[in-house]
């Protein structure tokens, strides 16, 4: 059963896609400041292209939310060069296709397309960079779709607007709190100035990585990116302050009533360290978390779904791969005659449990060889692996070291997942949520 | 080798200038044949697989029963516990997955090449030796009620169950592949062994394999894992609609944005038409961010976020479906947008340059299927499950570039009718 989907809304990506020294990426820095990396791979005559910014919803002033999101679907009207939909035209005609997704951290672009258009489509990313052509019109049309967007994502369904909600609790100060598309409140009086500032202050060189994945050649995606990119001016440096979280010492439980329920869901979300912290502990953590919650083989699952009957799922991961702290997201989906307020006190209680009797050590070694594996099938592919590597450079983690993941991983015993796990249960900075009728 | 004489060799055709893939037709000694692409830059192997028959086989008043079936495929064999299956799967970097359609289940199976033998003893496992045990049929019950819950209160999955239950009326097709509260109380153990005979036939079943083994040992683990399933012996019939609603219909739900999802006749895969039709969706609403719809009604208008159309070919005849969220406010407004785009295209039809530029994305974008070995293995399925013919990747092209405009316009004029929409509206009504 494929419930997870259905009650988490926002994008996470899990750190599977990290394998040992499989991208085997190359790496330069052209002058202005613009990182490049290139997975060679020449199974089929495709390339990926993805340009990633290192800046998300995070840079937004207080007041103006999804400002970098509204950025980002103005980003496709068009250049003096290449006026209106002339680039997603020339896309699409080539046979390619192309999307673009902000987060907190970052904004990225990407096209995928047959190899022989490399330099054209090249022009075009770094021609929009700078030479964005913009009207009022555009700005203000476009800010109704934005609307709709976060009418269809948020808005229209009481799970997403849980989620939401939880995410200001468990981040007071940090901009995790804050939705990346934006309050609708704020979405609306967003303006033409404020687009075109952010634009040109954020939209640099210096704040961008360069992925090419698929049939390309080293030296000439070098010769290409200084013809086209090298021209760029290099811009003021971001720099992210430091926002630390306060610990969280009341207990919040947040509940979402809505009449159209009809399934109980119950949900907590942590704060947790993140890769950036420590590799080593992330991983711990994340090997550990996978053999306590992942999918239906999980011990929490094997206990009290499958022998104690209390919950038709259970499950939880961990989101580590981020520039603050991470998070860990759990859910519960209580048969009928279970309340909401005693699912807290059933899993603590089985949690404790389970690191009382010792998780066996088989089971230990199957997720480490399952996350080894996972990093083959994270090659398969041209935009899987610049998904995996841009995500990661962008964010902060070395390339050298998500290359050595898997060696990392070598280095992590036992004992260090059981640790990690009972830090784990102790940690109080959490926000239960509940949706109900 | 003996079967060799057997294997035949076709060249795929990627691109103009690229270089050729080749894919063989292989057949087994218990005499399944399957189409398959050596593929060894990365130790993965995957296959790609379909049984004819899906939800559409489920008995009256037992809907869901084939979804049913399919979700306990890995919930306990012969040899292994559900949990002791699961495990096995993550230690031997297998990936197994199925899902029910109306007209098919779809299976996908991946493993690392080291662990191939694992993988495939697995897989076979799951296909041939489920135990359906009832503590487990009772367990995903309960899932797929409270999964069932969870579509009433979402928006757009009840615009679109509750679009086919009108919109195909009396034809098996309008009804939910999940089933209901009701109908799920009624299927027994039995009915489920049944209907993992009626579906999992050895002579319903198309492969596509790809990836990091060689073709006799390929030959081998099929046979392992399909060889032994029974034969039909007969021609699959797959439900066909007679006729189809038109016009409005109103289900009201406490939300602030409307789903709406709209329909009309299409054409089955294997019409000569199809590809035709196919353009002319694409210029409507299929083309992303260069479709009618979606610069008529975004980019210009700024009523949507998202608005498609797509095809949806079935066996025997085929619908066209769009749909698209707005405002409540907003809805008549769209609706109407919609139409005015149907008669667009049924009067004035499409230009030269729309055809030209659908007619280069077809033949640009299929090299993208040969990014992954689980795309090359999905696409080998796809063209043997629609019977297009093992010339059919030369033949691509030429049918792409022997279409006509005035030929496809008179098509448009036929085929679109904006009297024959139905649309589908869940939302609230705006005062």
């Amino acid at each position: 059963m494929k419930l997870t989907s259905l009650i988490f809304f926002f994008l996470l990506i899990t750190t599977d896609a990290i394998a040992k020294k499989i991208f085997d990426a190359k790496f330069f820095e052209l002058k202005n400041g613009l990182k490049v990396i290139v997975i060679e791979n020449k199974r089929a005559p495709v390339v990926a292209q993805m340009i990633w910014y290192k800046f998300g919803s995070g840079v937004e002033e207080n007041g103006k939310s999804g400002l970098a999101h509204f950025m980002e679907h103005l980003m496709f009207k068009g250049t003096k060069k290449f006026p209106d939909s002339y680039y997603s035209n020339f896309i699409s005609r080539i046979g390619g296709s192309e999307n673009a997704f902000t987060s907190y951290d970052y904004t990225a672009y990407y096209q995928v397309f047959p190899k022989y258009e490399l330099e054209k489509i090249m022009q075009m990313e770094s021609d929009r960079m700078i030479n964005l052509t913009l009207s009022k019109e555009n700005v203000e049309i476009e800010k109704k779709v934005i609307l709709e967007e976060r009418f269809q994502r948020v808005e229209s369904d009481p799970s997403a607007k849980l989620d939401e909600s939880m995410r200001t609790v468990l981040f007071p100060n940090h901009y995790y709190g804050r939705p990346i598309i934006g309050w609708k409140h704020e979405i609306e009086n967003l303006s033409f100035d404020d687009v075109i500032e952010f634009y040109k202050k954020y939209y640099v060189p210096n704040n961008a990585t360069l992925v090419l994945s698929g049939d390309v050649d080293f030296e000439r995606v070098k010769k290409l990116t200084k013809k086209y990119f090298g021209k760029r001016r290099k811009g003021n440096a971001l720099i992210y302050e430091n926002v630390v979280d306060p610990n969280i010492e009341t207990s919040v439980t947040v509940e979402m009533k809505h009449s159209t329920v009809k399934q109980k869901i119950w949900k907590k979300f942590y704060r947790v360290n993140s890769y950036k912290n420590s590799i080593k502990d992330s991983l711990a953590l994340e090997i550990g978390l996978r053999i306590l919650a992942s999918g239906s083989s999980s011990v929490l699952y094997e206990n009290l779904v499958n022998k104690k009957k209390k919950f038709s799922a259970i499950g939880g991961y961990y989101q580590g791969l981020t520039r603050g702290e991470g998070s860990v997201y759990f859910y519960a989906i209580p048969n009928e005659d279970l309340v909401l307020d005693n699912i807290e006190i059933i899993i603590n209680k089985e949690i404790d449990q389970i690191l009382n009797e010792g998780i066996s050590k088989k089971r230990f070694e199957i997720e480490k060889k399952k996350f080894v594996y996972d990093s083959i099938y994270e090659r398969d592919g041209v935009l899987n692996p610049a998904q995996a590597v841009g995500e990661a450079i962008t964010i902060g983690i070395k390339l050298d070291d998500l290359e050595n993941l898997n060696k990392e991983l070598d280095n992590v015993n036992y004992i260090d997942v059981i640790e990690a796990l009972k830090k784990f249960r102790k940690n109080k900075n959490f926000v239960i949520g509940e949706l109900k009728n | 080798m003996k079967l060799r004489l057997l294997i035949l060799i076709f060249s795929l055709f990627i691109s103009q200038q690229s270089l050729a893939l080749e894919f063989e037709e292989l057949k087994t000694k218990k005499g399944i044949s399957f189409w398959f692409v050596k593929d060894s830059s990365l130790p993965l192997v995957s296959m790609s697989f379909s049984f004819k028959g899906g939800s559409s086989l489920d008995p009256k008043n037992k809907e869901g029963s084939t979804n049913l079936m399919v979700s306990l495929l890995d919930e306990g064999t012969e040899n292994f516990t559900p949990n002791d299956f699961k495990l096995s799967l993550r230690e031997n970097g297998t990936k197994i997955s199925f899902s029910t359609e109306k007209d098919r289940i779809d299976g996908t199976f991946q493993v690392v090449s080291s662990q191939v033998q694992e993988g495939f003893w697995l897989l076979s496992e799951s296909v041939n030796n489920p135990l359906f045990n009832p503590k487990e049929i009772e367990k995903v019950k309960k899932q797929i009620v409270a999964s069932i819950n969870i579509d009433q209160s979402d928006v757009q999955t009840q615009a679109s169950e509750k679009f086919n239950k009108i919109f195909f009326k009396k034809s098996k097709l309008s009804r939910n592949i999940k089933g209901d509260l009701v109908s799920l109380k009624e299927i027994s153990r039995k009915d489920i062994f049944q209907m993992h005979k009626l579906n999992f036939t050895k002579d319903n079943l198309v492969i596509g394999l790809a990836g990091d083994i060689d073709p006799d040992s390929a030959k081998k683990y099929v046979d392992y894992v399909f060889g032994k399933l029974p034969i039909l012996g007969k021609k699959r019939i797959i439900p066909k609609f007679e006729s189809l609603a038109k016009g409005e219909k109103f289900f009201e739900m406490e939300t602030p944005q409307s789903t709406v999802i709209f329909g009309q006749r299409g054409v089955n895969r294997n019409e000569k038409d199809y590809f035709a039709v196919r353009v002319l969706n694409y210029v409507l609403g299929g083309g992303g961010f260069q479709s009618r719809l979606y610069k008529e009604i975004r980019e210009k208008s700024g009523l949507v976020y998202s608005i498609y159309s797509y095809l949806i070919p079935l066996e025997n005849n085929g619908v066209i479906v769009g749909g698209f969220q707005t405002r409540n406010e907003t809805v008549n407004e769209t609706v109407s947008k919609v139409k005015n785009e149907w008669e667009r295209l049924k009067s004035d039809g499409i230009t030269a340059r729309e055809l030209k530029d659908a007619q280069t994305y077809y033949k640009g974008s299929f090299s993208r299927n040969f990014t992954s070995t689980i795309s090359i293995a999905s696409l080998l399925k796809i063209v043997q499950y629609h019977n297009l013919g093992n010339d059919y990747f030369k033949k691509r092209s030429e049918i792409i570039d022997s279409l006509k405009l005035n030929e496809i316009n008179d098509l448009a004029s036929k085929l679109f009718e904006k009297n024959d929409l139905f649309f589908m509206i869940v939302g609230k009504r705006a005062n």
